[in-house]
């Protein structure tokens, strides 16, 4: 457009030098050229830009959303959908979860205060005050009385003979089963309140059991496999307790042995001497 | 400075009137090489068209993508209040936390239970005796044969006592002295995994959901070595009781022994008057 309009003036400019003979003429030829080229300038439009390529443009764009990022879209919307089905119906079910709540209960209700009765029948069969006392003692699950237990065990089977009583060997070996009689018993007392203890937390963590969710269950079959830890320790202590009182037992006839296998040498001594006498 | 100005001014009008034709022809060159105007953005058909094309676009991207995220945006809301409220709910799992916060109370009771002294002896042998089987302490071990002698004595020497009655003796000795080591030994295992119990318990009061069950792995560990611990102890004591019951045939072989050699003591006395 600026091209044409420059020639259209220059033309203008040739022709006004020969048309023109007067000055005022040419003057006014040159102020209308140059008020055209002005004109042109300012009111021509600009130049046409291809309106073809800004519709293939925004067409190409559509179609990216319409077939790329919507298929996408749907995709990804379909696996999550499908996740969350997995989660409802498979992993975590939650009429599953409810009846698994309701099962916890119903065996609560069913077995705890059964049990509970069983355990606590009374097995005291003693008739006289002594074994009645010891026996009494021996079961109260307290371990804040073992001198009434001693005493008691004290009554109930006698105490040590004095020195001038029995051997040094005898007064020993019944001080020694004595001791780890007595020491069994005490053990006892202080395993029997650990298992209530025990019980007690079995309880905690049946109640938990019965409202827990999937989340918050970990945490109790954690502290529940610890709590097992716990009891096999317990059952090791009385094994270990057991294996003295079965060893001492041992021992014990063991030592008679050696007693009586001296004692048989030397009757036989004294009896060859008799017969050698005689 | 003003006259200057001025008569600079002058000079350019007489040149301007000496060359009109160049001036026009400057005016016009620089008219042709000025920079386009910009376009105006009302009445311009290409704005328009921009314009509708962007419409299409921001409409299409609120349906298809706004959509499509709303849709991705409501199951993600429905797995996130089901992970809330039915999986991981905080409330419950901040219950699940107090009750190990509690049972671990009740636990170091146990522990301290364990610990009673329950020592009972009175004479000094068998007060040593005692304080060496209770010690749960397995460098205590060395020192039990010594102890274990001192209350019931050693094998007889072989004059005291026929070869087959030592043997039956140190025999009897060296099982109930295995026992007594293995239970310091039981004692000593059953303390450590009350601490190690302790100590996973403490962990899953502090725990997540997540790594809860990786404490729970390690406690059925340590479990599985309680059991085998138990196992060791029980088959010790299985021993002692495989001991006392040849103990006991033991006995009756020796008696039937004895009774063959007095009976030939018999008819030898016999015989002999």
């Amino acid at each position: 457009m600026h091209l044409t309009v420059f020639v259209a003036c220059v033309v203008l400019l040739f022709l006004s030098k020969g048309l023109a003979a007067n000055v005022g003429s040419r003057r006014r030829l040159v102020a209308a050229a140059v008020a055209v080229v002005l004109i042109a300038t300012v009111a021509a439009p600009p130049p046409a830009q291809a309106q073809g390529s800004l519709i293939a443009a925004v067409q190409a764009v559509l179609n990216v959303i319409n077939g790329v990022i919507q298929t996408a879209l749907h995709a990804i919307s379909d696996v999550r959908a499908a996740g969350r089905n997995l989660y409802q119906s498979v992993a975590w079910p939650v009429e599953l979860i409810a009846q698994a709540r309701t099962q916890v209960l119903e065996m609560m209700n069913r077995y705890r205060n059964l049990m509970a009765s069983i355990l606590s029948i009374n097995l005291k069969s003693a008739t006289l005050p002594a074994p009645q006392a010891l026996e009494s003692l021996m079961r109260d699950h307290r371990i804040n009385n073992f001198s009434s237990l001693a005493r008691a065990f004290g009554n109930a089977y006698r105490p040590i003979p004095a020195s001038a009583d029995a051997s040094p060997e005898d007064r020993a070996m019944a001080d020694m089963d004595d001791a780890l009689a007595l020491d069994n018993l005490k053990t006892l007392k202080a395993t029997d309140s650990a298992t209530d203890l025990e019980l007690q937390a079995a309880d905690s963590m049946e109640n938990a059991a019965s409202q827990a969710a999937p989340g918050s269950a970990p945490f109790l079959t954690a502290v529940a496999t610890a709590s097992s830890i716990r009891s096999q320790a317990l059952s090791q202590k009385m094994l270990a307790a057991e294996l003295r009182q079965e060893a001492a037992k041992m021992a014990h006839g063991n030592e008679l042995r050696k007693r009586g296998a001296t004692f048989t040498l030397q009757l036989r001594g004294v009896l060859i001497n008799l017969l050698q006498h005689n | 400075m003003k006259r200057k100005i001025l008569s600079i001014l002058k000079r350019s009008l007489a040149w301007i009137r000496k060359h009109k034709l160049g001036t026009a022809a400057l005016v016009l060159v620089l008219v042709a090489t000025a920079p386009p105007t910009g376009s105006g953005q009302f009445l311009d058909p290409c704005c328009a068209l921009l314009a509708a094309g962007l419409t299409t676009i921001s409409n299409t991207l609120s349906s298809v993508v706004g959509g499509g995220l709303n849709s991705i945006l409501s199951v993600e809301q429905s797995i996130s209040n089901f992970e809330q409220q039915v999986v991981w709910p905080q409330g419950l799992i901040n219950q699940a936390r107090a009750l190990v916060g509690n049972l671990q109370a009740s636990f170091n009771q146990i522990q301290t239970l364990t610990q009673i002294p329950v020592n009972s002896a009175t004479l000094p042998g068998s007060q040593q005796l005692e304080q060496n089987l209770l010690s749960r302490n397995p460098n205590q071990i060395a020192q039990t044969t010594a102890a274990y002698n001192a209350v019931y004595g050693t094998v007889p020497s072989e004059t005291d006592a026929p070869a087959q009655v030592r043997d039956l003796v140190d025999m009897t000795d060296a099982a109930a002295q295995a026992a007594m080591k293995r239970a310091i030994e039981i004692d000593s295992l059953a303390d450590l995994e009350l601490q190690a119990a302790g100590q996973i318990t403490a962990s899953v009061q502090n725990a997540a959901p997540g790594s809860a069950p990786i404490l729970e792995a390690q406690a059925d560990a340590w479990l599985i070595r309680a059991n085998a611990y138990t196992q060791a102890a029980t088959a010790d004591l299985l021993r002692l009781r495989a001991v006392d019951l040849a103990d006991s045939s033991a006995e009756l072989k020796i008696g039937a022994s004895n009774t063959a050699n007095l009976r030939q003591g018999l008819i030898n006395l016999l015989q002999h008057n």
